[in-house]
């Protein structure tokens, strides 16, 4: 691949990433979190920043596990666990490494580390990056983007539901109800963007 | 209070836990590996068969795939560029161009089968596809597949061409599937890509 | 003697009134994937029910030894080893299977349920108990994911299982291919947790007397 290609290449699996493939409104990825800490912006901006940087750094930390611990060793189906370890060791390190270093990055999202360690997102970005047969490049940028497009889709969906606060919702819809019909709205409004790129 | 209280056992704890479970996990994938590996070699050797004009039986077996292509293909080489040839009696009937690339979802393989002059398509087979069922994944169908017996390559680039389901086909083009363009425009362009290199490979074996 | 939770009572409320996907949509995160076929839909139930149970089964009978400091990591362990074999059986004997789940199977390790009765039962129960609040907690959950697939798959293809169904196939009906998308996934459990919650409802008011 030309270096232009290759750009181009990463371009599409960035946009990809954020829009036509994201990580939650199209793979259901980041569910559990996605319904509960969604109510109000503040909180779910927080929180997506708390996911893109686990995000980015741990597929690139995954992949490395990937390719020269497990793979070598023929023991591949052991990274299951093994990318749950490393994620759950690098956000309780980043949470000691923020408490310590800034309080005040630390109240912006530090509390959200914890939150990230049970999120579905983080481990399944990883699992399809290795399920594509990404490289480091790939893989990093991958991360970002499902990371970014998380954050997205929780970001709108708090700033709906903020607006929604004084709509008369049905007793049954409250809650869970009404945020997976949001969702179910935005994901079909994400479909559009499939069309955009042709290289896709 | 005993054993518990001392402050080494939860790391003795854990680490008998883990080195138990893993010494299962990998007893386990040490019984299955063969049979994960072969798995995936008979997907392969089927895919690769049905892209041929070979007398297949629909309920054929594992053993049975592979004898049959044992007997009957031979593995690429320089001078097939790649693919593998279909031989009956030390004749070339066809040869058969595994090719792959990313779909929509997942990579997609497959193999295409092209007779002896260099043109005609005996068919086509995937072996491995994870596109969306009911849209890109039909394209395991015999609906889809069966187009492509008999058409023609191109002489310019695309030498397969992808066509909306509504218009006329001529001897190089196919219909896409309706509803799954992602997945018909990637397949397209990869297998279009593959078999340039083929074909320019073939016809200049310098 | 302490009044122990007879079977009974566990399974009812493991499989209604706790129902973890009315009450909490806890743990849809993986599942929700894979259920535009019901066939899939299926395994990924077995997968949830096979996990759920034993792994509620080997927790508790090490509940008595586990110190509490690890215990979340102990339990992460035993999920995803009951997982792991899972996903490698499939892997080996029906591979296509396999693909068609992709990592689901392996996002059943983060399902909070899974982790949640672990948590809340098997911590504190006998093994065969546990075992059984595993099974029926599992099922709970699969029952769901069924009717979802259910669902998509007969108004979005028009079969079930995979074969085609008498009026569904047919020319009369214009499949839904919004239920084949992942949208159609997402208004199917709204409706259904509608109706689940809406039928909660009326029975918690009418056993408050109206109130």
């Amino acid at each position: 691949m030309t270096p232009g290609n290759h750009m181009l290449h990463l371009l599409v699996i960035l946009f990809a990433s954020i829009f036509t493939d994201n990580i939650l409104l199209a793979r259901f990825l980041g569910m559990c979190s996605f319904l509960s800490v969604s109510r109000q912006v503040k909180t779910a901006v927080g929180l997506g920043f708390a996911v893109v940087f686990v995000m980015t750094f741990t597929t690139a930390l995954d992949w490395f596990a990937y390719r020269h611990v497990l793979q070598p060793y023929g023991i591949e189906y052991f990274r299951f666990i093994l990318f749950i370890i490393i994620i759950a060791a690098f956000v309780q390190f980043i949470e000691m490494a923020i408490e310590r270093y800034s309080p005040a990055l630390y109240q912006n999202l530090g509390i959200f580390l914890p939150l990230i360690t049970v999120n579905c997102a983080i481990l399944g970005a990883s699992l399809f990056m290795v399920i594509r047969d990404y490289n480091l490049i790939e893989g990093v940028v991958f991360g970002f983007g499902s990371g970014a497009g998380w954050m997205l889709a929780i970001v709108t969906m708090a700033g709906i539901r903020e607006k929604l606060n004084n709509a008369r919702i049905p007793r049954g819809l409250q809650g869970p109800g009404i945020t997976l019909i949001i969702a179910g709205l935005m994901a079909l409004a994400f479909i559009g963007f499939t069309g955009v790129l042709s290289g896709q | 209070m005993g054993l518990r209280g001392k402050t080494w056992f939860p790391i003795l704890y854990m680490f008998i836990v883990t080195l138990t479970l893993s010494a299962i996990l990998i007893l386990f994938g040490n019984i299955t590996r063969q049979r994960v590996t072969n798995n995936e070699r008979i997907a392969y050797e089927r895919a690769v068969l049905r892209a041929l004009p070979v007398d297949l039986p629909s309920g054929a077996g594992p053993a049975q795939i592979h004898n049959i292509f044992l007997a009957n293909i031979t593995d690429p080489d320089e001078k097939s560029a790649g693919a593998h040839r279909y031989m009956v009696e030390d004749s070339l009937l066809a040869y058969a161009l595994p090719f792959e690339g990313a779909g929509f979802w997942a990579p997609i393989k497959g193999v295409i089968g092209i007779s002896r002059d260099r043109k005609t398509i005996t068919g086509i087979a995937f072996y491995e596809q994870n596109e969306t069922p009911g849209l890109g994944g039909e394209i395991v169908k015999t609906e889809f597949t069966r187009q492509f017996v008999g058409k023609k390559l191109a002489m310019t680039p695309p030498y397969i061409e992808f066509l909306p389901a509504t218009a006329t086909l001529d001897e190089s083009s196919v219909h896409a599937i309706t509803g799954a363009t992602q997945t018909s425009n990637r397949l397209g362009k990869f297998m279009n890509t593959i078999l340039g290199t083929w074909r320019e490979h073939m016809d200049d074996p310098q | 003697m302490m009044p122990q939770k007879s079977t009974k009572d566990v399974v009812l409320t493991a499989v209604w009134g706790d129902n973890p996907v009315f009450r909490q949509i806890l743990g849809i995160c993986s599942a929700l994937a894979v259920t535009n076929l019901v066939l899939n839909t299926l395994v990924m139930g077995l997968a949830v029910v096979f996990t759920t149970a034993l792994s509620g089964f080997t927790v508790s009978l090490l509940r008595k030894w586990t110190p509490r400091v690890i215990r979340m990591m102990i339990e992460v362990l035993i999920i995803a080893f009951y997982v792991i074999l899972f996903d490698q059986t499939l892997k080996a004997y029906w591979p296509e299977m396999s693909r068609n789940l992709g990592p689901y199977v392996g996002l059943i390790i983060t399902n909070c349920i899974i982790m949640g009765r672990a948590e809340a039962f098997a911590n504190a129960n006998p093994p065969l108990l546990s075992f059984v609040d595993g099974l029926f907690s599992g099922l709970g959950y699969a029952l769901v994911l069924l009717a979802v697939a259910v669902i998509r798959e007969l108004l979005g293809m028009g079969s079930l299982l995979g074969i085609p169904m008498p009026l569904f196939s047919s020319a009369l009906w214009d499949r839904w291919i919004i239920m084949v998308m992942p949208p159609g996934a997402f208004f199917t459990l709204a409706i259904i947790v509608w109706l689940a919650r809406t039928i909660q409802v009326d029975k918690d008011i009418k056993k408050q007397g109206g109130k």
